[in-house]
C-alpha cells in the first residue's frame, strides 16, 4: 500500500494466534501474518548494514513465532518484542504499509 | 423601567462573527466562551483560549468587547482570559502529565540553541503557562549556568527525582549531577540510559510545555529523544551563515524522517544593534533563516538580534527575557515563544477536528 502523507496506524489488534491487524488513519484495514513480519525485520542483526544481504535464515524462525509486546517508536514506527527474544527491529509506518497483506494489498501485489 | 439586558442568545450571536485567526472558526463554535453571565446590562464571560501564550489574545478580547458594547441593552462588558492547553500526546507516553514536549535543536553547535530554549521556556511561563525545561545537551549542559543554580535535584522515593525549580519553571540537567568542569566522556548506550532516566524518572508533574534543549547534531541523543520523548514538535535554531544553514537543513530533515512536526526556524544572531546609535548592522547574512524556512516549507518563527546583553544575561544566571524584557532580543524571544505555542495549538486542534489523534499503539499479544 502506498501511504498517504501523514497517515499512521491508529489501532492495533489481533485476529487469532498469528494475525496482526492495523487500523490506519486513512481507513485502511491492514493485516499481517506475524511470522512474515518477523522474517521481514530490517534490523542490523537480520540484514547486513553494509552489504544489505540477509543474515536471517528463514528456517531458523519457528512456525509459531509471535510477538510478546508491540510498542510505538516515536511518531514513526513500531517495535516488536518477539517470542524468540528478538527486539531490535523498528517497523516504520512506511515499511509496515509496504508489508501489508490484506486482501486489497495482496490483490494489488499479485497484479504488479 | 429596569434594563432587561440582552438575552443569552443575543450575546452569543454577537460573538459568533469573531474568528480565531489560526483555527479559522468562530470562537462560539470552538467552545471558547465559558461562564457567560448576564445581570441586567452587565455581560461577563471567560474567553478560554488554547494557550496562555496566544499571540492574538488581546486582539480577540478587544473584538469581543467591541461586539458586545454595540449590542442593545449592554452597559458593561467584562472578558476574563483563560487557557486550556491541548495535548496531542498518545496515552501511555512518558511524562504523562506533560501536554506538549518541544525539542529545540540545531544542526550545528554555537548557534545559541540553549539560549533560545531557555528564553522560550521563560517567555511561555511569563504568559502564564506551566513549563519545564529539560537540558538534554548531556555533553555540554548549560542550564545550571543560565539559570544561576547548582541545586541538587531531590530524590522523591521509588528511584524518582524532583526537578529543580528556578525562575518559576521546572529544570533538569545532567549538570546538576556532576561537578561544573567535569567532562562527560560517554559512549552511546550511556547517553541513551541517562536521557531515558530524565524522561521516565523525573517527577515532571502536570505541565503545559516541556522544552527540550537538544545536543547539537543528529546522533544517539537525538534518536533516543525522538523515539522516547513523545515530541509534539521541534524548533530549529540557526545563524544566518551558509555553514549553519546547511546543518539546520540536516536537523530539519532528521525530524521529518521521524515524523516530528517542525514548528519552524529561528534565526539567531540575525543582526547586531549598535549600542551607540541603535543602527542595525547585518554582520552575517541576515535573512538566511527566513529564506531556508521558505525553501523547506516550514514557518519562520523570528530573528533574534545579537546584543551583548543576551550572552551576558545567560552567563549571569538570568536569561534576557527576564533581565531586560524590553530589549529587542527579549521581544524577539517572546514573539517566537508565542508562535511556538500557536503552532502547537493549531496542530492539536486540527488533529482533534480530523479525529486522527495519536491512538495507543501498545499491545500485549495473546498467545
Amino acid at each position: 500500500m502506498q501511504l498517504p502523507a501523514g497517515a499512521r496506524p491508529v489501532q492495533l489488534g489481533q485476529d487469532g494466534p498469528g494475525i496482526l491487524t492495523v487500523r490506519w488513519s486513512h481507513g485502511h484495514a491492514g493485516r499481517h501474518n506475524v511470522r512474515d513480519l518477523r522474517l521481514a525485520c530490517r534490523c542490523a542483526q537480520c540484514v547486513d548494514e553494509w552489504t544489505g544481504q540477509a543474515r536471517l535464515a528463514p528456517d531458523s524462525i519457528a512456525p509459531d513465532i509471535h510477538p510478546l509486546n508491540i510498542d510505538p517508536v516515536g511518531l514513526y514506527g513500531l517495535s516488536i518484542k518477539w517470542s524468540d527474544g528478538h527486539e531490535t527491529g523498528i517497523y516504520t509506518f512506511e515499511v509496515l504499509a509496504e508489508l501489508c497483506q490484506c486482501g486489497q494489498c495482496a490483490a494489488a501485489e499479485a497484479k504488479a | 423601567m429596569p434594563n432587561a439586558g440582552p438575552t443569552h442568545e443575543a450575546v452569543l450571536a454577537a460573538l459568533r462573527p469573531i474568528q480565531d485567526p489560526d483555527l479559522h472558526r468562530d470562537i462560539v463554535s470552538l467552545g471558547f466562551v465559558k461562564d457567560l453571565s448576564i445581570e441586567g446590562g452587565r455581560v461577563r464571560f471567560r474567553l478560554e483560549l488554547t494557550t496562555p501564550a496566544c499571540p492574538v489574545k488581546d486582539e480577540l478580547k478587544a473584538q469581543c468587547e467591541r461586539a458586545l458594547r454595540a449590542l442593545t441593552g449592554v452597559t458593561a462588558v467584562e472578558v476574563d482570559l483563560s487557557a486550556q492547553v491541548r495535548s496531542p500526546r498518545a496515552p501511555g507516553a512518558v511524562m504523562p502529565g506533560v501536554k506538549n514536549v518541544v525539542a529545540v535543536a540545531s544542526g550545528k553547535g554555537g548557534v545559541g540553541k540553549s539560549t533560545t530554549a531557555a528564553n522560550i521556556a521563560l517567555a511561555l511561563a511569563d504568559d502564564g503557562a506551566t513549563v519545564g525545561l529539560l537540558d538534554a545537551d548531556i555533553y555540554g549542559p548549560s542550564m545550571p549556568l543560565m539559570f544561576g543554580t547548582h541545586a541538587r535535584p531531590q530524590p522523591s522515593g521509588d528511584k524518582r527525582i524532583h526537578p529543580v525549580f528556578a525562575h518559576g519553571i521546572k529544570l533538569m540537567s545532567i549538570g546538576f549531577l556532576i561537578e561544573p568542569d567535569m567532562p562527560m566522556v560517554w559512549r552511546g548506550p550511556m547517553v541513551h540510559g541517562a536521557l531515558t532516566q530524565f524522561l521516565e524518572q523525573v517527577e515532571w508533574g502536570n505541565l503545559d510545555y516541556v522544552i527540550v534543549d537538544m545536543p547539537p547534531g543528529t546522533g544517539d541523543a537525538q534518536l533516543t529523544l525522538t523515539q522516547r520523548a513523545g515530541l509534539a514538535g521541534a524548533v530549529i535554531v540557526t545563524t544566518p551563515q551558509q555553514v549553519s544553514l546547511i546543518d539546520a537543513r540536516k536537523g530539519l530533515k532528521m525530524f521529518e524522517q521521524v515524523k516530528v512536526p517542525v514548528l519552524g526556524i529561528v534565526e539567531n544572531m540575525s543582526y547586531f544593534v549598535c549600542d551607540g546609535c541603535n543602527k542595525e548592522h547585518d554582520i552575517f547574512r541576515r535573512g538566511g533563516g527566513r529564506a531556508t524556512a521558505a525553501e523547506l516549507g516550514v514557518p519562520f518563527l523570528g530573528e533574534v538580534p545579537l546584543e551583548s546583553a543576551v550572552p551576558l544575561s545567560g552567563d549571569e544566571g538570568t536569561p534576557i527575557v527576564r533581565r531586560a524584557p524590553d530589549s529587542a532580543a527579549a521581544k524577539a524571544f517572546r514573539h517566537i515563544a508565542r508562535e511556538v505555542a500557536r503552532g502547537l495549538a493549531v496542530r492539536s486542534m486540527e488533529a482533534e477536528a480530523s479525529g486522527i489523534t495519536q491512538g495507543d499503539l501498545s499491545m500485549a499479544w495473546k498467545a
